[in-house]
């Protein structure tokens, strides 16, 4: 008997070990390559990032060749867009540049290039690669060269690596005679960057630059920020141009990198570019596909119940929680001890109860038991048989639910309007139930039957209800195999139930 | 109040050292392994379980008809014209459900042993109740039994109010295990269901003398309503009450199981009805745990007795 029971408890416990990896598993996929978050409220950014292109026109035929931006991993493209009437598109997609091309055009010329991105949650800014080749030694004149070695050395003295000290030391507040030799006191970051390179192609340590937008809301007319990228220990990493700081900022793209112009205009003059920025919201689950498409998951998403028409998925979100709910019931019942009536009446409650709201279901569910068993009582003096007796109640509840959304509405009622969501069978089942216990047991026991059943199901009502709970049930729906072998292992938990504790409690004492 | 968390913490423990059966291990280690669901059907319908008793040597209370069709309900004044009493009862009742005693009848009058009058048409109706399915598990058609009255030996008289108590006997591998008896309370409303407040008496197994009684699981010494020492109670002709247990045994080829008995005064004890399921309220009355005692019937009891034998054994244990 030991042994054959032991075995069982060993099968189902590897079943729970392995469902708990399988979900592990598939949970780790949803998060990290789907997007997919545990919190609810949790909302994915959507940037709109526009660059605006204007110029006049020459008069010959007009080329614009845009640089399509080298976006970094932590950023994907939800979508690309360009708005230019008249003009025709190439994507030229060895160089990665769209090129416009018109002809016979006057006036300003404006032209729109809109990318969508997202966040994809992969915050480095650090990219490891194959080490490029030395940098060549930039050709500078006698003096130049000399100011350079002094920077150089004099950098040396600096906290940080490499990039570090020299952006440091040309961006000292005082600043020593070899930057003001080099550079201008009012210095543009194109300056400041080409010093800054020169300083480290001389040092041997690969450099280019990057240039990216910091997203934030709704940001007008600016220009993408410079920003270095440095070669040092096997990786490329960023630098503040200004402070030396190293990494990504947050909340940056990187919108290009190498020396490669933004945008070549021919037949054109006074071209201009000017980039502006736009947050929107939206929510995980709606970006997950294109999340996971991205990492080429596209196979495993589209037999996903994310891929389902939304009818289909808010019919299996409310599905995904019934099991934890019967799981609270089953721990009710078997762990805690407490005796409801039947299993599925307290959780049938419960389902109910998240549909109508707490206080309104409570309510009606006490209007149609109370009356239901007043009528209940009434009827047991016509001595009806069972079939008929029930299927009479069973019409009384559904006559009840009627009245009920009538007055409902009349009076504006929401309490009463819940009425609808009770399941008609169960409510009469209770009400048959209570009513044959209070004649044969009495009203005590009645009630008890009842109150326990509700004090299961409000319990489940408020697990079940929980935001949190729900969203997890439901994007993450393999924990529901993890409960199926919770409950199956619960079927052989062997040990006292917590209100056997109180009940043998007097033979407790007296062996003492 | 340290002190009382402490105390409760450290109940599983102490209820496992008392040898206390919970529920959870009821069902799972020794219904489900002691008994097969097939044979569930023996015990749960009555009409089985006396056949199947009759020929194997148990009285029970002698069947007078069985009514299984709503047409035959109108006909049962013909079924007991022989008989002065009957009981009617429902053949997959439980918890005395739907058992009704008729003590003295006319064509049309009935008369209950607490003195209630019933018509004709009560007693139509109250069939009509059970082959409705109202009194059995689940609602499922039923039939109604009508058996002859048990005549209680008085002994037990002045222990009970109203209901007659039925001595319950848990047999495990066709042991006598552990063994009350149920007496009726004017707040169980003269029904022997501890639930509903009735007095349960353990009794020593191998004597049939009571060792001490509860009420809501509370001891008591004397019968509330009769103010009777309920701790002088000697259940006699305690060997046939253990042969009929031993027997069920036999009968049925459940390892687990409680046998109700009742003490007729002219037949001598009767098997009234048989229980594949019998609860753990028995523990309180009788103050000590079954898994105890299971495991001791398990490890040291020797098996392939015949009926006899075991209870020979069961009284001569130590
Ligand atoms: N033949 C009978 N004569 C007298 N009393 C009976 C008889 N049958 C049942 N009773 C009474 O009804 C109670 C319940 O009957 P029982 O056969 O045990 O049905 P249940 O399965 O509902 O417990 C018994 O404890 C006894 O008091
Ligand atoms: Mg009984």
């Amino acid at each position: 008997m030991l042994k054959k029971f032991l075995t069982v408890r060993a099968i189902l416990t590897f079943g729970l070990i392995c469902s708990l990896i399988f979900a592990i598993y598939s949970m780790y996929y949803k998060v990290a390559l789907w997007g997919l978050s545990f919190n609810p409220s949790q909302k994915a950014n959507v940037w709109t990032i526009e660059a605006h292109i204007s110029f006049q026109p020459t008069g010959e035929p007009i080329k614009v060749s845009i640089a399509k931006p080298t976006i970094s991993d932590d950023f994907k493209i939800l979508d690309e867009n360009i708005v230019a009437k008249k003009y025709s598109t190439i994507k030229d997609g060895k160089n990665n540049r769209i090129i416009l091309s018109a002809k016979n055009m006057s006036g300003e010329q404006n032209l729109y290039y809109q990318l969508l991105l997202f966040d994809n949650e992969q915050n480095s800014g650090k990219t490891a690669a194959s080490a490029p080749a030395k940098p060549k030694k930039p050709i500078l004149d006698e003096q130049t060269e000399l100011n350079m070695q002094q920077l150089i050395s004099l950098a040396q003295e600096m906290a940080g690596d490499a990039p570090q000290k020299i952006i440091r030391f040309v961006n000292q507040d005082t600043p020593d005679a070899s930057v003001v030799a080099l550079l201008p006191m009012k210095k543009s970051p194109q300056e400041l960057l080409d010093t800054i390179q020169n300083a480290l192609s001389i040092q041997g340590i690969p450099n280019r630059r990057a240039r990216g937008i910091k997203l934030e809301e709704s940001k007008k007319s600016f220009t993408p920020d410079y920003m270095l990228e440095a070669y040092v220990d096997g990786q490329w990493k960023l630098y503040d141009i200004n402070t030396g700081k190293k990494g990504k900022p947050e909340n940056f793209v990187l919108y290009q990198r190498g020396g490669i112009s933004l945008i070549d205009v021919e037949g054109g003059e006074n071209s201009s570019i000017q980039f502006s920025v736009m947050k929107s919201i939206t929510s995980t689950t709606k970006l997950a596909s294109k999340r996971a498409a991205l990492n080429n998951q596209e196979n495993s998403f589209n037999n996903s119940i994310f891929n389902l028409p939304i009818l289909e998925q808010n019919t299996i979100k409310w599905l995904t929680i019934f099991p934890l709910a019967i799981l609270v019931i089953v721990l009710m019942r078997n762990v805690v001890g407490i005796q409801t009536m039947g299993t599925f009446t307290p959780m049938l409650l419960s389902m109910a109860l998240v549909k109508t709201g707490f206080w309104p279901g409570l309510i009606c569910f006490t209007i149609i038991v109370t009356l239901g068993l007043l009528i209940r009582a009434l009827m047991s003096k016509f001595n009806l048989l069972l079939v008929p007796r029930i299927s009479a109640v069973v019409i009384f509840v559904i006559l009840m639910m009627q009245a009920l959304t009538l007055l409902g509405f009349r009076f504006s009622l929401d309490i009463a309007l819940s009425a609808v969501f009770f399941p008609i069978i169960i409510m009469a089942w209770i009400i048959e139930r209570a009513s044959i216990t209070w004649e044969e047991d009495g009203a005590k026991n009645a009630c008890r039957e009842v109150i326990n059943s509700l004090i299961v199901a409000i319990i489940t009502y408020f697990i079940v209800s929980n935001d949190y709970i729900r969203h997890i049930m439901y994007v993450f729906n393999e924990l529901n195999i993890v409960i199926l072998f919770i409950v199956m292992l619960l079927g052989t938990y062997t040990g006292y139930r917590l209100t056997e504790l109180r009940r043998f409690a007097p033979i407790i004492k007296e062996n003492k | 109040m340290w002190q009382a968390i402490k105390e409760f913490c450290s109940r599983p423990r102490r209820l496992k050292e008392s040898g206390i059966l919970g529920m959870n291990c009821r069902n799972y280690a020794v219904i489900s392994a002691c008994n097969k669901r097939s044979l569930y059907p023996l015990v749960d319908d009555k009409v089985q379980t006396k056949l199947l008793a009759n020929k194997i040597g148990i009285t029970t209370p002698g069947l007078i008809g069985v009514i299984e069709h709503q047409y035959d309900v109108k006909n049962f004044l013909e079924y007991v014209k022989n008989y002065s009493e009957f009981v009617i009862k429902p053949a997959h009742g439980s918890g005395g459900k739907g058992v009704m005693i008729i003590k003295s009848y006319t064509q049309d009058a009935f008369t209950t042993p607490s003195g209630k009058q019933l018509t004709f048409n009560d007693i139509y109706q109250h069939i009509s109740n059970i082959l409705s399915g109202l009194y059995s598990l689940g609602g499922k058609y039923d039939v109604a039994v009508i058996e002859e009255l048990v005549h209680f030996s008085n002994i037990f008289e002045k222990y009970s109010y109203q209901g007659i108590p039925d001595v319950r006997v848990i047999v495990y591998k066709g042991y006598p295990a552990m063994a009350m008896t149920r007496l009726s309370t004017a707040e169980s409303g003269g029904r022997a269901n501890l639930h509903q407040g009735a007095i349960g008496v353990g009794l020593d197994i191998q004597t049939g003398n009571s060792l001490r009684a509860v009420q809501h699981n509370v001891p008591v010494s004397i019968h509330p309503d009769t103010k009777e020492d309920l701790l002088s109670i000697k259940v006699p002709l305690w060997r046939e009450h253990l042969e009929i247990a031993s027997k069920a045994y036999e009968m049925t080829d459940l390892g687990y199981l409680g046998a109700d008995i009742v003490l007729d005064r002219d037949k001598g004890p009767m098997m009234l009805e048989l229980n594949a399921r019998p609860g753990l309220a028995i523990q309180i009355a009788n103050g000590r745990g079954l898994a105890g005692v299971i495991e001791k019937i398990e490890k040291t009891y020797p098996k392939n007795l015949s009926w006899k034998e075991r209870v020979d054994f069961v009284l001569n244990a130590h």
